[in-house]
């Protein structure tokens, strides 16, 4: 037993030293595209801030009105008062402070806070939507490859039905029944974005499939299933990492405008949700609207360089 | 010496494709004898590389498909074993190393992942018995600092070392017979020595059968114990290695034996046989090297030969020896 386990722990950690030096090499070519870094560095910095930054920020649920449309540190608004006893309305100046450094909405709950526990639902959605389209997409692709034949042909019109059906429109349906739940909703662009993946994965591994290394295999009595997992999907990993980077984006915006059209989940405080909260009160207090904006502006900015970046370094023929 | 523990008859592998049936193998017949190497001998498109594949069932079916003859190891008929058999008998029993060692390593996984893979498959080892066994094999294919060249990538390894962790890979279980499909042809003279060498360490150290798959009769002279001769899809000649180069029957096996440069004859141009192989969609009538052939008769052309027995060793399907 303890054999055995030494075994697994040598050849995990024999795995590890060499996959540096391959992660080195990647690095190296994906460093020398600044935008990507930036782009990286964008990412771990959000990644940082929705693990350990509801810790600091206020409560995001708190409401308080008497705080209520109080604008970022730095800037003064001027807001109109209702006095309930003369009957009239004043206006009066309001100065952001630094208690509420990016404001605060029409209830009074601090903006930072609500961005921050934003940025937690908004990559959930992104890498765990991703995640199921990706597997998915990469179980098909390389099973249509693989396979061929007539198993081949189901799964591809399988998948051109996917792809010709409206994707927005499922997931209206899908809200409409199932109710916004978050997690339905996940589920739903998980479900229905992996199509793209399996394009790809089929046609990278119907190359791969006829390389002799696969024959070898087979030749040296390796199964199918050992041939797909061992042999295809480690050669396919590199084309899917970049199109996972580069679908992140995506899925966290569909999530983003399906709660502004107000089907997302009323429970969380997504940037979706945030950003429609705001739009109502653009006139009085824009900064509701506009930071989940430029977050969300920023988050899909900084997916996009990195996976550019990564697509450039993993491609051989690319001259970076 | 006489005990035949590969049996190929009348072997028939077509691919059905949509312009045609490609009789890519049409009645092969050859035996393999126990310790012995047997050289498969013909140009590019004589359906040397699918017999191989046709022991093993490893084409793509469809649209290839053995559609008549029988392969006999072990008292199983391997054109007709499940493929669960036939997949417990690749690499186990029957191995194989392919030409191109470039491509026929895995690039994304180290050379050590590669074999320990292999024998893992067949033994019931763990992971480091297995890594003892690659590391000996290697060792044994003369790879200096094996150890080192377990975690290597197949990119970081010369064509030659290439070649050599396939064979290593290919005898990793100890199997009863090799099949090598051309594996001198991707490499420069002095790495094809060197292979050869291991073959002929093979046999007399590991008593192993081989079939040797081979264009060059260079190869043949060098490792080979008899070879057969295919053209066309069929084997038109089978005797021993020097009987073939000594004494050459069939007009194609003559041919490819001018067809050898000698260095002490400067006649300036080297000789070739005229004509190129014919489209397998339309083979010719009878002998299907009739075309091509200086020694062409009338019936020829419109009937096939019948195998001749030369002498108890040597055969040869051509009209000439009636």
């Amino acid at each position: 037993m303890i054999k055995r386990l030494q075994d697994i722990i040598k050849r995990a950690s024999q795995h590890l030293h060499l996959n540096t030096r391959l992660i080195n090499y990647y690095w190296q070519r994906t460093r020398r595209n600044k935008l990507a870094v930036a782009g990286l560095a964008f990412i771990v910095f959000l990644v940082a801030l929705a693990i350990i930054g509801p810790f600091f920020t206020l409560d995001p649920t708190e409401a308080n009105f008497e705080e209520k449309n109080m604008p970022p540190a730095g800037f003064v608004t001027e807001q109109s008062v209702y006095n309930i006893e003369t009957d009239e309305v004043t206006t009066k100046e309001v100065h952001g402070t630094w208690k509420h450094p990016l404001g605060t909405d029409s209830k009074g709950r601090d903006m930072l806070a609500m961005i921050v526990s934003g940025a937690r639902v908004s990559l959930q959605v992104g890498l765990i939507a991703t995640g199921i389209a990706i597997i998915l997409g990469t179980i098909i692709g390389v099973l249509s490859a693989y396979l061929g034949g007539w198993v081949d042909n189901a799964l591809m019109r399988f998948t051109d039905i996917m792809m010709t059906f409206p994707f927005f429109l499922l997931l209206v349906l899908i809200i409409f029944i199932f109710g916004s739940n978050l997690a339905f909703i996940v589920l739903a662009i998980g479900l229905t974005g992996w199509t793209g993946t399996a394009r790809l994965t089929r046609s990278e591994s119907l190359s791969l499939r006829t390389r002799e290394f696969v024959v070898a295999a087979k030749a040296l009595g390796a199964s199918d299933k050992r041939v797909i997992f061992r042999h295809l999907i480690p050669n396919v990993i590199s084309l899917i990492i970049v199109i996972a980077t580069l679908s992140i984006p995506g899925v966290i915006l569909a999530e983003a405008a399906l709660s502004f059209i107000g089907l997302g989940d009323p429970m969380v405080s997504s940037w979706g949700i945030i950003l429609e909260a705001g739009q109502h009160s653009l006139n009085t207090a824009w900064w509701v609207a506009v930071e989940p904006g430029i977050m969300l502006f920023l988050t899909v900015l900084a997916f996009n360089f990195l996976g550019d970046g990564l697509r450039d370094a993993f491609d051989p023929k690319s001259n970076i | 010496m006489n005990n035949v523990i590969l049996k190929v008859s009348n072997l028939k592998t077509y691919f059905f494709t949509s312009r045609g049936t490609v009789k890519a193998v049409d009645g092969v017949d050859f035996e393999l004898r126990h310790g012995e190497c047997l050289c498969l001998v013909g140009e590019s498109g004589c359906g040397k590389t699918v017999t191989a594949l046709s022991i093993l069932r490893l084409f793509d079916s469809p649209p290839g498909e053995i559609v008549d003859g029988q392969i006999s190891y072990d008292g199983l008929n391997l054109t007709n074993c499940s493929s669960e058999q036939l997949r417990q008998i690749r690499g186990k029993d029957i191995s194989m190393v392919f030409q191109e060692a470039q491509s026929a390593l895995n690039p994304v996984l180290t050379i050590g992942d590669q074999i320990i893979e292999q024998i893992k498959l067949h033994l019931p080892l763990n992971y480091s018995k297995a890594e003892d066994r690659a590391m000996t094999l290697l060792e044994e294919m003369g790879i200096p600092s094996a150890e080192r060249v377990m975690s290597y990538y197949p990119h970081q390894l010369s064509g030659g070392m290439k070649q050599r962790v396939l064979i290593a890979m290919g005898l990793s279980c100890d199997p009863q017979i090799l099949i090598a499909d051309e594996p001198t042809t991707a490499v420069d003279v002095t790495i094809k020595a060197q292979i050869l060498d291991i073959f002929r360490d093979l046999k007399t150290s590991r008593q192993m059968s081989t079939i040797f798959i081979t264009h060059d009769l260079a190869v043949v002279a060098e490792i080979g114990d008899r070879a057969v001769v295919l053209y066309g899809g069929k084997d038109v000649e089978t005797a021993p290695v020097s009987e073939i180069i000594n004494n050459p029957k069939h007009p194609y096996t003559s041919g490819l034996i001018e067809c050898l440069p000698d260095i002490s004859k400067s006649t300036g141009k080297l000789a070739s046989i005229p004509g190129t192989t014919p489209n397998p969609l339309k083979m010719p009538q009878g002998c299907a090297f009739h075309p091509r052939c200086p020694k062409a008769m009338e019936i020829c052309s419109h009937q096939e030969p019948l195998e001749t027995v030369i002498s108890k060793e040597h055969r040869v399907n051509c009209h000439l020896y009636k």
